[in-house]
């Protein structure tokens, strides 16, 4: 998968790192910023009132 | 990723004498993307733990300080905007969701311990901060002012709630007022009380509650459904004590154990002081305020 990835990624070595740098930031700022906070509420380990 | 291609026919039995080498090749990129995907998955579950544990925190103090610095300017009195109320009474009706209306302060927590409370208890809410359920008593009422808050992340303003010993201050702000709230005497602490640790100088007008109050206990661990701890007599829905013995009473629930739903741990503490601010010393503040140890 992650070579698959590479190996489609233009240019030469140095602009393919700095690609693949951007792509794995834009991934983790996704997660924390979409995915976690969505996916947060459903989980069972941070309800803190009683019903 | 990539792995260095070895070249030549695979060793170990994978691959037989004469066969092509196409098939263990997808084979083998078959199992390298699943190990790829497994550990990519571990990568995502261990990013999900920073996220609960520092980034929550960060955007949760944001969050704190802007409700704090909201509930200092309404505080700070502009005359000629909000004239001072002259009989200076607290006033909480109408407050919205969401509206921070006074600070607490656990001084066993240290000096910097202080949190605005939040009205309302929703998921958004306990981001900025400790909220108060609504339609429970207000501070210095006589009822249960309970409080709500995270445990882990989010701030954690309850992070070690479990430390608090009976007899610790939980010292409330508000406009006009200082209500020092201490926690009660713990379960394997009643008997006993008056001779054992309630000679304590600190646990001065804490004891356990007679009348209807004789369960109520400084600590107790509840399950969520147990929505009783926070009624005006904790643990008895639809209770009420007569006039003359209603207690005034503050109540923190939190989850229980830390990093966990399945239970609700639950602090009740008692009102033994309250002192009113001198509109002539604005920074003064409370004795209570200074027991840090």
């Amino acid at each position: 998968m992650y070579g698959w990835i590479w190996r489609h990624l233009p240019g030469p070595t140095a602009v393919r790192v700095v690609t693949a740098v951007v792509l794995v930031l834009g991934v983790v700022a996704l997660l924390m910023f979409v995915v976690f906070p969505w996916v947060e509420p459903k989980l069972p380990f941070n309800q803190v009132t009683t019903q | 990723m990539t792995t260095p291609d070895p070249g030549g026919p695979t060793p170990s039995g994978l691959v037989g004498p004469g066969e092509r080498p196409e098939r263990p090749d997808t084979l083998r990129s078959v199992i390298r993307t699943i190990g790829e995907v497994l550990m990519t998955a571990g990568l995502v579950v261990l990013l999900f733990v920073v996220y609960e544990v520092y980034v929550t925190d960060l955007v949760s103090a944001g969050k704190q300080r802007e409700a704090t610095t909201a509930l200092d300017d309404r505080w700070k009195s502009d005359p000629a905007a909000a004239p001072e109320d002259p009989e200076r009474v607290e006033r909480f009706q109408g407050l919205a969701e969401g509206s921070g209306f006074a600070k607490m302060y656990v001084p066993a927590f240290g000096t910097d311990y202080s949190f605005t409370i939040i009205e309302g208890t929703t998921e958004k809410t306990l981001e900025i901060g400790p909220g108060h359920y609504t339609g429970t008593a207000y501070p210095g009422e006589p009822g249960n002012f309970a409080v709500a808050g995270h445990r882990v992340g989010k701030g954690a303003p309850f992070n070690d709630v479990d430390l608090l010993n009976s007899c610790d201050a939980i010292v409330v702000e508000t406009h006009y007022s200082w209500f020092v709230y201490r926690v009660l005497p713990k379960s394997e602490e009643v008997a006993g009380w008056a001779a054992g640790k309630g000679a304590d100088p600190r646990c001065r007008g804490v004891s356990p509650l007679g009348g209807p109050y004789a369960q109520v206990v400084g600590q107790e661990i509840v399950a969520p459904s147990q929505g009783a701890v926070i009624a005006p007599v904790p643990g008895q829905l639809g209770a009420e004590a007569s006039v003359g013995e209603q207690a005034t009473l503050m109540t923190l629930t939190t989850c229980h154990p830390r990093f966990s739903d399945r239970e609700r741990l639950i602090v009740h503490a008692v009102m033994v002081q309250q002192w009113a601010k001198d509109p002539a010393k604005p920074g003064e503040t409370p004795p209570e305020l200074k027991e840090t140890s």
